[in-house]
C-alpha cells in the first residue's frame, strides 16, 4: 500500500503541489489525470524523490519517509521500493536492451549475472521483445525503447511502478503496443500510478482514477463514475475540453 | 645550402632512442592528468564543499599560467618543500634523489588535469539528465549511477578533446629539456651539434612528432569507435 500524506513541492515561489493526500491499495492501478501544469507529474516524481518534496509524508509497503526529515539513506530505500516509466524513456544509451534490463539487478540487487541474465530475458520477451536483446537503444523505435523501459521497471519487482505519460513522445501507431503491454501487467496484480493524457486507455485500464489541477486532487473515483458523472465543476470542463461528447461512453 | 639527407636519416635513427622518454612523458600524465581531472570535474560538478574553491582555484591558476613555468616552479620549488618535510620527519630522503624525469611526470601531470578536468566536465556536461534519473529510479546510489551510468558515456563523449590533450601533452614534452630531460627536440640539438646540420635533424624532429600524432589520431579513431558504438543507429 501507498499512502501520501499532506505532499508539498515549490518550484521557488511557485507551489506546484499544494498538500496532495493519496493512498494506492496493493494491486490498484491508479490514472492521474489533469491539464498540463496541475502538478501530476510532480506528483509522481516525488514519490521516488527524484523532486526532493518540501513537506509531507509517504509511506510505501512498511516504509515511511518524512520529506522534512529525510536523510540519503531513507531516500535511497525509498527508491528502491518504486520503479519508473519515462516519458523520454531514458534508457541507459551504453547498454544494449538486455543490459538496460540486467543493471538494476547485479548492481542494486546484487544479483549473480545468471540469474539476472535469465529473468532479463524473459521479462523482454514478454514485452515482445525476446529478437531485440542485444540492439542498442539508438536502433529502437520510440515504441520499442519504451517496452524495454517498462521491463527495466518490472525487473526491480517494485512495489509500484510509476508511469509518466509513458506514450506521449510516441508516434501515434506505435502508441498501441506500449498500451498492450502496460494493459498486460496491469492484470498482473501489479500496483501502477499512471500519469497520461490517454483517456479511453485510463478508463479502460485504471481501477482508480485521480482528477488533478493546479496542484490539488480535485476528484477520485472509479473511472466509470468520474467519466459519466463528475462531481466537480472542473473536471466537467476538462473532460468536454478533450473529448467532444464531453462524456465517455462505456 | 644543400639538404644533407643522409644526415637527416642519421638524426632520425639516433633521435628514435628519445622516443620512449617522450612517450612515457605523455603516458604519465595523460593518465595521472585524467585522474586529477576526473575528480576536479566531479568536485566542481558536485560543487562538493571544501573541495569546490580549492578545485577551481587550482584550475583557474594553472590554466592561467604557461605549461613552462609549472616545471620550473615544481623544479626549484618541490625540492625546498621535499627536504623540510624530510628534515622535520627525521627522514633521510633529499630532493637530490628525486630523478630529472620526475620534475617532468609532476608537473606535467599538474598541467594536464586542470586542462583535462575541462575536458571531463564538457563530457559529464553532455551526458542527458534523464540517464541519471533512470539510475535514481532503480535504486543506485549517486556513486554507482555516476561509475556505471554517467562515466562511461562522459568518456565517449569527451574523446575527441581527450586526443587533442594527448597530442597536446606529446608535443608539450620538449618542454622537458629545460630541467635537463632529452626529449626529442633536446636529443636533435644534441646530434646537430657535432656538424651544425640544425636544420635536418629538427626535420628529423618534426618527421617523428608527426608520425607519433598520426598514430595517436588513428588511436583515437579507433576507440571512438569502440565506444561509440551505441550511437550507431543515429537516432535516439
Amino acid at each position: 500500500m501507498i499512502k501520501l500524506t499532506k505532499i508539498r513541492k515549490s518550484f521557488g515561489r511557485n507551489e506546484v503541489l499544494k498538500g496532495i493526500d493519496l493512498t494506492v491499495e496493493k494491486g490498484e492501478v491508479v490514472a492521474i489525470l489533469g491539464p498540463s501544469g496541475s502538478g501530476k507529474t510532480t506528483l509522481l516524481r516525488c514519490i521516488n524523490y527524484l523532486e526532493k518534496p518540501n513537506d509531507g509524508v509517504i509511506s510505501i509497503d512498511d516504509f515511511t519517509v518524512n520529506c522534512k526529515r529525510s536523510g540519503k539513506k531513507d531516500i535511497h530505500t525509498l527508491r528502491q521500493k518504486s520503479a519508473m516509466v519515462f516519458q523520454q524513456y531514458n534508457l541507459f544509451r551504453h547498454r544494449t536492451a538486455l543490459e538496460n534490463v540486467m543493471e538494476g539487478l547485479i548492481i542494486v540487487k546484487k544479483e549473480p549475472k545468471e540469474s539476472a541474465r535469465s529473468r532479463s530475458v524473459e521479462l523482454l520477451e514478454k514485452v515482445g521483445l525476446g529478437n531485440k536483446l542485444d540492439a542498442y537503444p539508438s536502433e529502437l523505435s520510440g515504441g520499442q525503447q519504451q517496452r524495454v523501459g517498462i521491463a527495466r521497471a518490472l525487473a526491480l519487482n517494485p512495489e509500484v511502478i510509476l508511469f509518466d505519460e509513458p506514450t506521449s513522445a510516441l508516434d501515434p501507431e506505435l502508441v498501441g503496443e506500449v498500451l498492450a503491454v502496460i494493459r498486460k501487467i496491469a492484470k498482473e496484480g501489479i500496483t501502477m500510478i499512471i500519469v497520461t493524457h490517454e483517456m479511453s486507455f485510463a478508463q479502460d485500464v485504471a481501477s482508480h482514477v485521480v482528477f488533478m489541477d493546479e496542484g490539488i486532487i480535485v476528484e477520485q473515483g472509479n473511472p466509470r463514475d468520474l467519466f459519466r458523472s463528475p462531481k466537480e465543476e472542473r473536471t466537467k470542463q476538462f473532460l468536454k475540453r478533450i473529448t467532444p461528447e464531453g462524456i465517455y461512453s462505456i | 645550402m644543400k639538404l644533407d639527407f643522409g644526415f637527416i636519416w642519421t638524426a632520425f635513427v639516433q633521435l628514435l632512442t628519445a622516443v620512449p622518454t617522450a612517450l612515457a612523458i605523455t603516458a604519465v600524465s595523460v593518465f595521472c592528468g585524467l585522474l586529477i581531472g576526473t575528480a576536479v570535474a566531479v568536485i566542481r560538478l558536485y560543487k562538493i564543499p571544501v573541495l569546490y574553491p580549492i578545485a577551481t582555484s587550482y584550475v583557474t591558476f594553472i590554466r592561467g599560467t604557461p605549461m613552462l613555468t609549472h616545471l620550473l616552479l615544481i623544479y626549484f620549488g618541490l625540492p625546498i618543500i621535499v627536504d623540510s618535510l624530510a628534515e622535520a620527519l627525521g627522514l633521510s630522503f633529499r630532493s637530490v634523489s628525486i630523478p630529472m624525469i620526475g620534475f617532468a611526470y609532476i608537473s606535467f601531470s599538474i598541467t594536464a588535469g586542470a586542462y583535462m578536468s575541462e575536458v571531463v566536465r564538457s563530457g559529464l556536461l553532455a551526458v542527458n539528465q534523464g540517464q541519471i534519473e533512470a539510475a535514481y529510479s532503480i535504486g543506485m546510489t549517486t556513486t554507482q549511477a555516476t561509475r556505471r551510468i554517467v562515466l562511461p558515456q562522459a568518456f565517449a563523449a569527451s574523446l575527441p578533446n581527450l586526443s587533442n590533450m594527448v597530442i597536446g601533452m606529446l608535443h608539450g614534452t620538449t618542454l622537458a629539456f629545460t630541467v635537463s630531460v632529452v626529449d626529442i627536440n633536446a636529443k636533435a640539438q644534441i646530434v646537430a651539434t657535432t656538424n651544425w646540420k640544425f636544420f635536418e635533424a629538427y626535420l628529423a624532429a618534426a618527421i617523428i612528432f608527426w608520425g607519433l600524432t598520426i598514430i595517436i589520431e588513428r588511436l583515437t579513431a579507433l576507440a571512438e569507435k569502440r565506444f561509440n558504438l551505441y550511437n550507431r543507429g543515429g537516432v535516439s
